[in-house]
């Protein structure tokens, strides 16, 4: 008896729910990045209806800067996400080299991509809208681009420990997990905008310390030793907590047998 | 005592409840080549994925020229090397471009030097600028297994290095392989679905099965064992002749318990019966006065071995 429109129709959709099931990415973009926008801009307008002086600058200044942050973290865990999808990450592993060696020279050649990215977008900003980075000042470009880069090294070590011991089906973290924390870390607007359990939260990332300054750097370039202080402390830390987390999930990834199948 | 480049004790890898290899015990000296055959789901991969560090065993030990293997990692893989056909060089950068990476990586004097010999030796030096993700299958084998040779190993894993190749390519890539071991005393872990390959390469074969060793001899050894040959005749004559020699081979001591014949309407039979036991049938087949035109005897190979311990999952 030939099925019915329905039964045709359930089998397609059935198929569609299996595979989002099966494929964080799935969730990541259709779901995930909708809902950040909406608490993103949210808050936006919320600092833009409280009366908040609304410079221009703000926006662009938290612009190149979260980009120098998502950059150097998706460089971090993607640089070996192509060993992964090339079949390549067993031949990589064979040869006589350490775990520390192997992050080390992601973080580096993360580092100098990220690097000459920033300058890109830089150059852009000035170029396009007239915004000279440098306005901030050379000390406070040096300070923001290390933490950021530190930041973004230990976020891309730790889900690239998650992606080893669960697989590439969680994949879509590494290009969107990042944007989990990027209302917290008030990029676009002060943390003062932010409720109070989150202003505790957002004070305990280092980005937020960097994205502040910057904003403050904006009327006065001065360097907040204070904040470029504590942003850098917290980095030391997070940095130690990404390499124990790796460590951790890269054993129990050999163990599981997860990590010859990453690569399979 | 032959130096051993490998010596494996007691490997057990436990996923859960599910044990996939089971007390493996084997060694493997200077120059040999052993085989790994068994099964899908024999536990071969584990296997090698253990060898290779890159599944952490739930008990046992690996060494490696003397050197305990999880306490020695990177002394050890300075010296060995994988070729794999499932696993695949950089796509994203050419042939060249891959095997100066492996080389930085192995620490090699003249690394340039080095390549072109070996992209010489395994003729793909005109691939050198290619992409990899362009290159056909064979080519891939053959670039993958330049980048097993880049340190000079003294100890190859070969994880079915020429599946998805063709016969005659395959059958060059083995011819170099076998040059390469006899020019270096190479010692080679090798494992493939091709038993020819295996009897033509291997020096001692491993069978495993259910994860646990159920066999390990020479390959020749191996075929003996499974003494059951089969003759094909095309003959001329009365098939009553035949018939005589059917019961005859049923009933009397010639032929053994063993023999047993089925017969076609057109001159022709196949008769299974114990490889001894062929010259007194061709005997016995001559006596009965029966004119044979052509006689095919198949005896026993690796492939048959394998066969057997795969569907009836015995020991040999």
């Amino acid at each position: 008896m030939m099925p019915s429109s329905w039964q045709r129709l359930s089998g397609l959709i059935l198929q569609e729910l299996y595979v989002t099931r099966h494929r964080l990415e799935i969730i990541v973009d259709t779901f995930f990045f909708p809902l950040i926008n909406v608490i993103l801009f949210g808050y936006i307008t919320h600092f833009i209806g409280t009366g908040g002086a609304l410079n221009g600058q703000i926006f662009i200044v938290g612009v190149l800067w979260w980009q120098l942050l998502t950059v150097m973290q998706y460089n971090v865990t993607v640089s070996s996400m192509w060993n992964i999808w090339s079949h390549n990450l067993t031949n990589i592993f064979i040869a006589p080299i350490s775990i520390g060696e192997y992050l080390l020279a992601g973080a580096l050649s993360s580092a100098l991509r990220t690097v000459a990215i920033a300058v890109l977008l830089f150059l852009g900003a000035w170029v396009v809208f007239d915004f000279d980075v440098l306005s901030l000042g050379w000390a406070n470009m040096g300070l923001f681009t290390l933490n950021l880069l530190l930041f973004g090294c230990a976020l891309g070590i730790a889900f690239l420990g998650v992606i080893f011991r669960f697989g590439v089906r969680i994949q879509a973290i590494s290009w969107g997990a990042i944007y989990v924390i990027q209302p917290i870390t008030a990029a676009f607007f002060p943390v003062a905008v932010l409720p109070g359990f989150l202003q505790v939260v957002a004070y305990a990332l280092p980005p937020t310390y960097v994205f502040e300054a910057a904003r403050q750097a904006l009327n006065t370039p001065t360097v907040n030793w204070r904040y470029a202080g504590i942003a850098f402390v917290l980095n030391i830390g997070y940095v130690i907590l990404s390499l124990l987390l790796f460590r951790y999930f890269f054993k129990k990834s050999k163990q599981s047998g997860q990590f010859a199948r990453n690569d399979l | 005592m032959s130096e051993l480049v490998v010596a494996v004790d007691g490997l057990i890898k436990d996923y859960g409840t599910f044990r996939a290899v089971d007390h493996v015990s084997f060694s493997i000296k200077k120059g040999q080549v052993l085989g790994l055959l068994g099964p899908n789901g024999a536990g071969k991969s584990t296997t090698i994925q253990m060898l290779i560090g890159v599944t952490l065993p739930s008990e046992g030990t690996i060494r490696y020229f003397g050197k305990d293997f999880a306490k020695h990692r990177q002394a050890c893989l300075q010296r060995l090397n994988y070729a794999s056909a499932y696993n695949t060089l950089q796509q994203h950068m050419t042939v060249k471009e891959n095997l100066a990476v492996f080389a930085a990586m192995y620490g090699l004097k003249n690394p340039k030097d080095k390549i072109a010999e070996l992209m010489d030796y395994f003729a793909v030096k005109r691939l050198e600028k290619q992409m990899y993700r362009n290159l056909s299958a064979g080519e891939r084998t053959r670039v993958n297994l330049v980048k097993a040779l880049l340190n000079d190993p003294e100890l190859v894993l070969m994880d079915e290095p020429t599946a998805s190749l063709d016969p005659d390519i395959a059958d060059k890539t083995l011819g170099l392989v076998e040059n390469l071991r006899r020019d270096r005393k190479l010692s080679i872990l090798f494992t493939s679905h091709n038993m020819e390959e295996v009897t033509r390469l291997c020096d001692e074969v491993i069978f495993l099965d259910k994860g646990k060793i159920v066999s390990q001899d020479t390959p020749a050894n191996h075929m003996k064992r499974l003494d059951q040959a089969e003759v094909n005749l095309h003959f001329n004559g009365a098939a009553a002749k035949l018939d005589a020699i059917s019961a005859d081979q049923k009933g009397q001591a010639t032929f053994g318990n063993t023999g047993q014949a089925t017969f076609g309407n057109t001159g022709q039979a196949t008769i299974k019966i114990s490889s001894k036991r062929i010259p007194a049938l061709l005997a016995a087949i001559h006596k009965a006065g029966l004119t044979v035109t052509d006689i095919d005897i198949r005896k026993p190979t690796l492939e048959d071995v394998f066969l057997d311990i795969a569907r009836k999952g015995r020991s040999l």
